[in-house]
C-alpha cells in the first residue's frame, strides 16, 4: 500500500468568470521512506500540490489517500490531528514564531498533537542533531537564515510523522548552507525512513531527491527516478 | 508564558490596552466599596427594622411623647411578645454636620433586655452589657468610642457640651461598662443607656417651663414592638394594623414600609454607582477587541502555521480567548489592587468619629476581578473567532 496515493487530484479556483487549474486530474503514489523533489515553473501547480499533499486544501475533485484513509471523508478536526500526528512542515520563510526560544519553537507541535511522552526529551534531541543544542534559549530571531530553517526542520520532525513537506527550503540560505540542509534531509530520509516531498526551484536539491516529479500547468508532465547522470 | 510575551511584544498598546481596563475596574472597585459600604448601613436598617413594630405618636401630634402605659395596652394585642421604650438624643447637639456616609453620632436609651429581641445583633469588644436598673452606665459603639478614645472604666459626659453651649446647658457624666465591636452600620455611632438615663435626658431636654410638670418616668419617645423571634415581616404588618387599630393614640408603622423604603434607596445609590464603574469598564473592554484585532492581523502567518502543524479552530480560538483574558485579568488584578490601597488608605485617614467612605468585600472582590476577566474573555471573541477561521493556506503566505 502507497503511503500517499493521489487519484486524480484535481483543485480548481474560481476567479471572476474564468476558472484556474492549479491541480489537474493528477493521478501518482509516493510510497513509504521516498525522497520526492516537485519541480515546476511558477503557477504549475507545485504549491497548490504540496499544501493537499499536507491537507491544508481540499480538492475539487478526486481523492488523496493518506496511508489507506481517504482523507476527503474527514471532517477539519481529524485532518488537523492527522496534519499534526503525520505531516511535518517546512517553509521557505521558516516561519518560526518570534515570541518562543529555539526549543519551544521546535516543541510548539506538542502543544496540539502531544503522545505525552518525552516530547520535550526529543525536541532536544532533534536540536542536537541538527547542532543547534548550544542554542535553545536563544530567539529564533537571533539565529541566521540556515539555523532558523534547521529550527524548523527540527519543528516537523518533533512529533515523529511519516511525512515531510518542504516548500522551497533553500530558497532564503546561502550555497553552502542549502547543501547542509540537503543533507540534513537525506539523513532524516535515508535514517528514519521519512518520506520527504519538497517544491523547488533549486536544481542541486531535487538533484539529491530519488524521484523528480514535474508539474505544468497543473498536470504531471514528467515523474521520473533520478540519477546523477540524468541531473548533470 | 507564550501568552505574556505576545502581550509584551506590543508593550505600548498593551500598555494602554491594560490601562483602559485598569481604570474600569478602578472606577469598579470604588465606587463599588462606596456602595458595599452603603449597603451595610443599609442593611443594618433592614435587619433591626424587619424584626419590630416603630409605635410613635399619631400623625398630626408634633411633640414625640407617649405615655409610657400604652406599652401595657400594646402588649395585648395578639402577635406582641415584647414592648419597649426608646428614646433617642443627639450626642453632639449642636454639631454641624458634615457630609459624611454612615449615621450621626446619637444616645439611644431604653431597656437593655431590647438588644435580644432584636435581629440586628451586637457584640462586646470589651465589658458588658447595662446591667438592668442601673443608672450612670453606657455601652459605645465602635466609631464613637475611637472617638472619644475610651475604654472601660472611663467617664464619658452625655450629651458632649457643644463649644458654645448655653448657660443652662446640661449633660450627665456616664461609666463606659461595655465596647461594641464595629457592626459597620448604625451601633458603630451610637452610645447605649438604660431606660432611666433616657427618661433624665429626656426631662433636660423638655422647655424650662413644662420641665418640671410632666412626670417624664411616665412617657416615652417611642416604642419598639416585638413578635415571637422568626415572625415575618408581613405577620409583623399585621401586628402594626392591630396596633392602630386597638390602641388609641399611637401610630404603629408597618415595618415593610421602613425596609422598603431602606432598600429601594440602597438599590438606587448601588445602581447609579455602579452603571458609572461598568460604563468605564466596557469602554476600557472596547480597547481589549481593537487590541485583539490587531494582533490577529499581526500574527496571520503565526495562525497558518499553527493550523498546518495541527492545531484545530478550537485550539486557536482558545489561544486569543485565553490572551484577551489574560489582559482582562491583568487588568483587573492592577485596577483592583491600586482600588483596594485607595480603599484602604482614604479609610484609614478617615477623622476619628466619622464613618469610614468605602467598604470592601469579598463580594466586591470577586464582582470586579470577575468582571475583567469576563470582560476580557468576551472582548477576545470576535478577533478570537476571525484568527480561527483563516483559511491556513492564505494565512501561510501572507505578507
Amino acid at each position: 500500500m502507497a503511503h500517499l496515493q493521489l487519484d486524480d487530484l484535481t483543485k480548481h479556483y474560481k476567479q471572476g468568470k474564468s476558472v484556474i487549474r492549479a491541480l489537474d486530474g493528477v493521478t501518482l503514489e509516493i510510497d513509504d521512506g521516498e525522497f520526492v523533489a516537485v519541480v515546476g515553473r511558477s503557477g504549475s501547480g507545485k504549491t497548490t500540490m504540496l499544501d493537499m499533499l499536507g491537507l491544508l486544501l481540499r480538492p475539487t475533485a478526486g481523492r488523496l489517500i493518506m496511508d489507506g484513509t481517504d482523507t476527503g471523508k474527514l471532517g477539519d478536526r481529524e485532518l488537523a490531528h492527522l496534519r499534526g500526528t503525520k505531516v511535518g512542515f517546512v517553509f521557505q520563510e521558516y516561519n518560526l514564531l518570534p515570541s518562543l526560544n529555539v526549543l519551544e519553537n521546535v516543541m510548539l507541535p506538542l502543544r496540539y498533537v502531544n503522545d505525552g511522552k518525552d516530547g520535550r526529551k526529543r525536541a532536544e534531541d532533534l536540536l542536537e542533531r541538527v547542532d543547534l543544542s548550544d542554542r535553545i534559549r536563544h530567539k529564533a530571531t537571533e539565529l541566521s537564515g540556515g539555523q532558523q530553517q534547521r529550527v524548523a526542520i527540527a519543528r516537523s520532525m518533533v512529533n515523529r510523522p511519516s511525512l515531510i513537506l518542504l516548500d522551497e527550503p533553500t530558497g532564503a540560505v546561502d550555497t553552502e548552507t542549502a547543501q547542509q540542509l540537503v543533507a540534513l534531509l537525506k539523513s532524516l530520509n535515508e535514517q528514519d525512513r521519512v518520506t520527504i516531498v519538497v517544491v523547488t526551484h533549486d536544481l542541486d536539491v531535487a538533484a539529491e531527491a530519488k524521484r523528480q516529479i514535474r508539474l505544468k500547468d497543473g498536470k504531471v508532465i514528467a515523474d521520473d527516478v533520478v540519477t546523477p547522470i540524468a541531473v548533470a | 508564558m507564550e501568552i505574556l510575551r505576545n502581550i509584551s511584544r506590543r508593550k505600548l498598546r498593551s500598555v494602554l490596552t491594560v490601562s483602559g481596563i485598569v481604570i474600569g475596574v478602578l472606577a469598579l472597585t470604588t465606587m463599588g466599596a462606596i456602595a458595599e459600604n452603603f449597603n451595610a448601613l443599609i442593611d443594618g436598617g433592614v435587619k433591626y427594622f424587619s424584626s419590630n413594630v416603630q409605635v410613635g405618636p399619631p400623625d398630626g401630634q408634633t411633640a414625640s411623647l407617649l405615655p409610657i402605659s400604652k406599652i401595657d395596652e400594646i402588649k395585648k394585642v395578639e402577635g406582641v411578645a415584647a414592648a419597649f421604650p426608646s428614646y433617642t438624643f443627639s450626642a453632639k447637639p449642636g454639631a454641624v454636620s458634615a457630609v459624611s456616609f454612615g449615621f450621626p453620632d446619637l444616645i439611644v436609651a431604653g431597656d437593655p433586655e431590647e438588644s435580644n429581641w432584636s435581629n440586628l445583633k451586637t457584640t462586646f469588644a470589651q465589658g458588658h452589657q447595662i446591667e438592668p436598673g442601673s443608672t450612670g452606665q453606657v455601652v459605645l459603639g465602635s466609631t464613637i468610642d475611637k472617638e472619644f478614645k475610651k475604654k472601660i472604666g472611663d467617664t464619658i459626659d452625655l450629651p458632649v457640651r457643644p463649644p458654645d453651649a448655653k448657660p443652662d446647658f446640661v449633660n450627665h457624666t456616664f461609666i463606659v461598662v461595655g465596647i461594641l465591636n464595629p457592626t459597620l452600620t448604625a451601633p458603630d455611632t451610637f452610645a447605649y443607656l438604660n431606660t432611666a438615663d433616657g427618661q433624665m435626658l429626656l426631662k433636660d431636654s423638655l422647655p424650662s417651663a413644662i420641665r418640671d410638670q410632666i412626670p417624664v418616668s411616665a412617657i416615652t419617645e417611642s416604642i419598639d414592638v416585638y413578635a415571637t423571634p422568626g415572625t415575618s415581616i408581613g405577620e409583623l404588618d399585621k401586628i402594626a394594623d392591630r396596633i392602630n387599630n386597638q390602641v388609641t393614640g399611637v401610630k404603629a408603622t408597618k415595618p415593610s414600609v421602613i425596609v422598603n423604603s431602606f432598600k429601594s434607596g440602597g438599590a438606587i445609590f448601588t445602581a447609579i454607582t455602579t452603571a458609572a464603574a461598568l460604563l468605564a469598564l466596557v469602554i476600557g473592554g472596547l480597547s481589549v477587541v481593537n487590541t485583539m484585532f490587531m494582533a490577529v492581523a499581526e500574527r496571520v502567518r503565526e495562525i497558518g502555521l499553527k493550523k498546518a502543524i495541527g492545531a484545530t479552530t478550537r485550539h486557536i480560538m482558545g489561544e486569543f480567548l485565553l490572551e484577551a483574558t489574560v489582559i482582562g485579568a491583568l487588568g483587573g488584578l492592577i485596577g483592583y489592587g491600586i482600588g483596594a490601597v485607595i480603599t484602604i488608605l482614604v479609610n484609614a485617614n478617615t477623622p476619628q468619629g466619622q464613618s469610614t467612605l468605602f467598604l470592601l468585600t469579598f463580594r466586591l472582590t470577586v464582582i470586579a476581578l470577575g468582571f475583567a476577566i469576563a470582560l476580557g474573555a468576551v472582548a477576545g471573541i470576535l478577533p478570537a473567532w476571525r484568527a480561527a477561521r483563516l483559511d491556513p493556506v492564505t494565512a501561510l503566505r501572507n505578507q
